[in-house]
């Protein structure tokens, strides 16, 4: 399909500026051979050290060799190596990243359930009391910074009822299940071993509904706005004048329209957690790429912040592109363009 | 007598204050006799449709009573309400754009009215029959290949297409009243003029009565009996197309006849109406037409005149007192 | 054809003048004129009017009137090196080390010194928000507004020219928004060297492309309406027409998504400082010092917990106001 080619350009094209942006900030940061020489590696060498590494990493090569090397690399996972571990970052990620999409994921997909329903009950109960406590929720939520509502959670459920543990991907002492998928949900699955399945579902809980609450207000507010557009739409009266009943006319005519620019703000919604999740995953000790990104940023690791920055940045705009073939399977009129 | 208004008062209430956008409106219409309601875009017409359907946004309130085929429609509840709409009264809206559910093809949603109304009727409901019904409801209103349009997507449609699907939806459902709100205004004046052929048609083949909402007497011209001219939510003048156009008597009225170009005539301006509506949530003393009236009296700045009867037409005016 | 614009003026034009008075619209149909012109002074009226909207309006405005008396008092102190000069308006000495009421409870005494309790070092944590305050207003305003006008400029120049320079734009700010808000302003204000500084360049580096695309979709949809046409062929110069006609139409709007966008900026800036990203040593940062207090949680609710909610209770303000002014200027406010 002629639309779907187009926009899967779209999306190389835009992955491409983002390395090129990534390529600029460090060479603009490091404009000497030398100085991003020390990027990479530390700080802990002497300057002939340096220009040895610099020789050897090709950064005395010109310019557009470089950025052709980096571009390179990047398609070939070769990512830089981490000066703190001295794995190449590929394997870091690898490690780590699947955890923290396995717990994104689920949390987008509650706040956006909750943002989604929410919003729409707001709308088609607009001006009640129903609307103004979604609203009064919604914009309670939304203004909490994500460290007060990770917190607050895991003092209310966690330390104060003691139903939840309070951080960890799953409990320490338990054997992890062998890596198939990388996803940990579905290798606890494939191996059978559901002590460690329960186990991880239980520390999942926390963070996934943190990540919910702070995402969930956006959508509210976006589904409200839409459902409200689409409940004074010409359509939506002629719904109700062929006699069919509210429900129906809320949920059947109206809400199928309203959640078609939702689905554009679910990749949104979906960057904007992974951002939450750095925060979130350093609260709850859970550790995937987040918690490892924070660690990171406090070592002044660089190649593994450059590296997981791209890598996030790839996964939001893979995000945006199945949004946008959701958004042309929902909506008929995209279809042909 | 199929429809009666009595007393309505339509209000919204805005941050600003109370919108008072019908106020103390009386008049009905015949079985069978279709009415047009004139006036300038804010002055009611709308918020008269809409409320005759039951179809107001939730900040309006409504006073007053309305009948359609003796029904007290501001009592009717859940499957009443239901009931009511569609089998006796059905409205149609002014953009083709948005007429019809765009994410639905139109077969599904002409399908949609008869289930409905077979299903508050508890009569069978069959696919195939009722897919005839609405193939001779798109002949009904002369659109070529029913079966192809029903197989699209609106945005597949033209906007005189749409309002021919929406008007045959209108057929299917055969209600007693058909409330129009402004549905040529967004369309071609070719087209147009096929639609209002189509409307006057339908009402004689079928007995339908119609309430025509428009802001342009020239196309209200076509299809009315009667004209109900309205002015800042009040009745301004209520009669017979021929003498309304012919001799109007409200000062308004005769400005609005006056603002109709000639189309054999080119020479000379259009006459506008001078100032423009009036702020409805602090609607002038007296007569809401004063400030723009060319025949403005003392008593008209204070005193807001009772409707009469002259002739036989309805009046809102201290001209005639 | 001119039937396009019938619904609104009438095919007959009934009543002369310029529709370009705001109105709101409270039946599809029905819009009320108000007489008012649009733009600053409308919404200032419809705030006026509108209890939500005073409330978050309030808030906002102690906020800054404080931040801005605060923050110049920080700063003359600063210039005249005299600490002293700095906490004249506050209770108490914000660095005061006192350890004799080390993670001391609220309390009433020495009012209003304890109200929020005391942290690790017998520091007044009330005090300390308060010499906060002007870090997180100034970080707000600061790269709310350096971000619409650097947007606007390259949005308005990209949407106005079209073609290549509109699809490059489109692509940088695709790729500029791929990156999480969080993680983009760590990796950058990191790489470009730590601090107060550092972070507003770094905020403001991610921020303009939201707005970019904002006036380009502006500059888009302006340049096909007529009365633009019109004027670009009667000669005026494309500067007239984006500060004549595509700039006071793009107010109303900028106002609601900026307004709430400062609400983000305070957020993101704190959520920054909770990371330590962009602090010094010593100096109290509201989203540092729950980072702080959390270590002693829950145990000691207090240390974490002010500052996180007086951050809340500024972004909530934002939000009440930016939430009605938003719905108003969509046209989604039915009352």
């Amino acid at each position: 399909m002629l639309f779907v080619a187009r926009r899967a350009v779209n999306a190389f094209i835009t992955i491409l500026i983002m390395i090129a942006l990534m390529f600029a900030i460090i060479h603009l940061v490091a404009p000497t051979p030398e100085d991003l020489a020390r990027l990479y590696v530390g700080t802990h060498f002497t300057v002939p050290e340096l220009v040895q590494i610099a020789h050897r990493m090709g950064f005395y090569q010109p310019i557009y060799v470089q950025f052709f090397n980096y571009v390179n690399g990047f398609f070939h996972g070769n990512l830089g190596t981490d000066t703190q571990y001295g794995i190449p970052e590929i394997l870091v990620i690898e490690e780590y990243f699947p955890v923290t999409l396995n717990m994104v994921i689920l949390g987008t997909i509650l706040g956006v359930v909750i943002g989604i329903f929410t919003g729409a009950i707001a709308a088609s109960n607009r001006n009640t009391g129903t609307d103004y406590g979604i609203k009064a929720i919604y914009l309670g939520t939304w203004a909490a910074p994500v460290f007060l509502v990770g917190v607050f959670l895991q003092l209310i459920l966690a330390y104060e009822l003691n139903l939840l543990p309070t951080g960890q991907v799953a409990n320490p002492t338990l054997a992890i299940p062998a890596a198939v998928t990388g996803l940990p949900l579905v290798d606890a699955i494939l191996a059978h071993d559901w002590v460690y399945l329960y186990s991880y579902l239980r520390h999942l809980v926390l963070p996934a509904i943190t990540i919910a609450v702070i995402s969930f207000g956006g959508i509210t507010r976006l589904t409200r706005a839409t459902m409200v557009d689409a409940l004074d739409k010409d359509y939506v009266k002629l719904a109700y004048m062929k006699g069919l009943p509210k429900r129906q006319v809320v949920w059947g005519t109206a809400f199928r329209n309203a959640i078609i620019p939702i689905i554009t703000l679910m990749a949104l919604a979906f960057a904007f957690t992974v951002g939450g999740a750095v925060v979130v995953e350093d609260i709850f000790s859970y550790h995937g790429i987040g918690f490892f990104f924070v660690n990171a940023a406090y070592n002044l690791d660089y190649p593994a912040i450059l590296a997981i920055t791209v890598i996030i940045g790839l996964a939001v705009i893979i995000a945006n592109f199945i949004a946008d073939i959701l958004y042309g399977v929902m909506d008929p009129r995209v279809r042909l363009t | 007598m199929l429809l009666d208004v009595k007393g309505l008062r339509v209000a919204y209430r805005t941050v600003y204050g109370d919108l008072e956008a019908v106020r103390s409106l009386d008049f009905a219409v015949e079985k069978g006799e279709s009415v047009a309601i004139v006036g300038e875009s804010g002055c009611g017409k709308s918020s008269l449709g809409h409320a005759i359907v039951r179809l107001l946004p939730p900040n309006a309130t409504y006073e007053g009573e309305v009948l359609v085929d003796g029904k007290d429609v501001f009592s009717l509840k859940g499957r009443r309400l239901r009931e009511y709409r569609g089998s006796d009264a059905f409205m149609i809206f002014q953009d083709p754009l948005n007429s019809l559910n765009p994410v639905k093809r139109v077969d599904r949603q002409m399908l949609e009215a008869i289930r409905t109304q077979k299903i508050m009727r508890d009569e069978p409901y069959d696919e195939e029959e009722a897919t005839k019904v609405v193939v001779e409801g798109l002949k009904g209103v002369r659109m070529p290949d029913p079966e192809v349009i029903l197989r699209r997507y609106p945005h597949e449609l033209s906007g005189g297409q749409i309002q021919r699907v929406v008007i045959a939806m209108a057929l299917v459902m055969k209600p007693k009243i058909l409330i129009a709100d402004e549905p040529t205004s967004a369309l071609d004046v070719t087209i147009q003029a096929q639609v209002m052929k189509l409307i006057k048609e339908l009402k004689a083949e079928y007995g339908m009565s119609v309430l025509f909402i428009t802001h342009d007497m020239a196309v209200a011209y076509t299809v009315a009996d009667r004209f109900l001219v309205m002015y800042a939510g009040e009745l301004s003048e209520l009669g017979p197309v021929d003498k309304v156009v012919t001799r109007p008597l409200h000062p308004y009225t005769t400005a609005l006849v006056n603002s109709i170009p000639h189309k054999s005539k080119r020479e000379g301006d259009l006459v506008a109406i001078p100032g423009s509506p009036p702020n409805m949530l602090a609607p002038p003393s007296g007569c809401r037409f004063h400030p723009r009236c060319p025949k403005v009296m003392d008593i008209c700045n204070t005193v807001n005149p009772g409707v009469k009867q002259v002739e036989d037409r309805l009046l809102r005016c201290h001209l005639y007192d | 054809m001119e039937s396009k614009d019938t619904n609104k003026a009438g095919r007959f034009r009934l009543f002369k003048g310029k529709s370009h008075t705001t109105s709101v619209s409270v039946h599809n149909e029905a819009e009320v004129p108000l007489g008012e012109s649009s733009g600053l002074r409308f919404i200032a009226g419809f705030i006026r009017r509108d209890k939500i909207a005073l409330t978050g309006a309030i808030g906002i405005g102690i906020f800054f009137v404080y931040g801005l008396i605060q923050g110049i008092i920080e700063m003359a102190a600063d210039y005249t090196h005299n600490l002293a000069l700095s906490y004249v308006l506050l209770p108490s000495n914000p660095f005061q080390f006192n350890f004799a009421r080390s993670l001391g409870a609220p309390t009433l005494a020495n009012f209003p010194v304890g109200i929020f309790g005391y942290d690790e070092t017998g520091r007044s944590i009330l005090s300390r928000i308060l010499y906060a305050i002007p870090k997180d207003a100034l970080a707000s305003v600061l790269i709310v507004v350096s971000a619409i006008v650097i947007g606007m400029f390259l949005g308005i120049s990209a949407g106005y020219l079209g073609g290549w320079a509109d699809e490059i734009l489109m692509r940088v700010t695709d790729a500029f928004l791929a990156f999480p808000l969080i993680v983009f302003a760590i990796a950058l204000s990191l790489t470009l060297g730590n601090g107060y500084v550092v972070v507003l360049v770094a905020l403001t580096i991610i921020w303009w492309p939201t707005y970019a695309r904002f006036f380009r979709a502006q500059a888009l949809t302006l340049k096909s309406r007529g009365y633009v046409e019109a004027a670009r062929l009667s000669g005026l110069s494309p500067f007239s027409i984006i500060v004549r006609h595509i700039f006071p139409n793009a107010i109303d709007p900028i106002v609601a998504i900026a307004t709430l966008d400062f609400g983000n900026v305070i957020l993101t800036y704190s959520t920054l400082a909770f990371l330590g990203i962009g602090v010094q040593v010593g100096q109290p940062e509201l989203g540092s010092m729950a980072a702080s207090g959390l270590q002693y949680v829950p145990r000691v609710w207090w240390y974490a917990l002010f500052p996180s909610i007086v951050i809340m209770a500024i972004v909530v303000c934002y939000s009440l106001l930016g939430d009605r002014i938003q719905d108003m200027v969509g046209g989604r406010l039915s009352y």
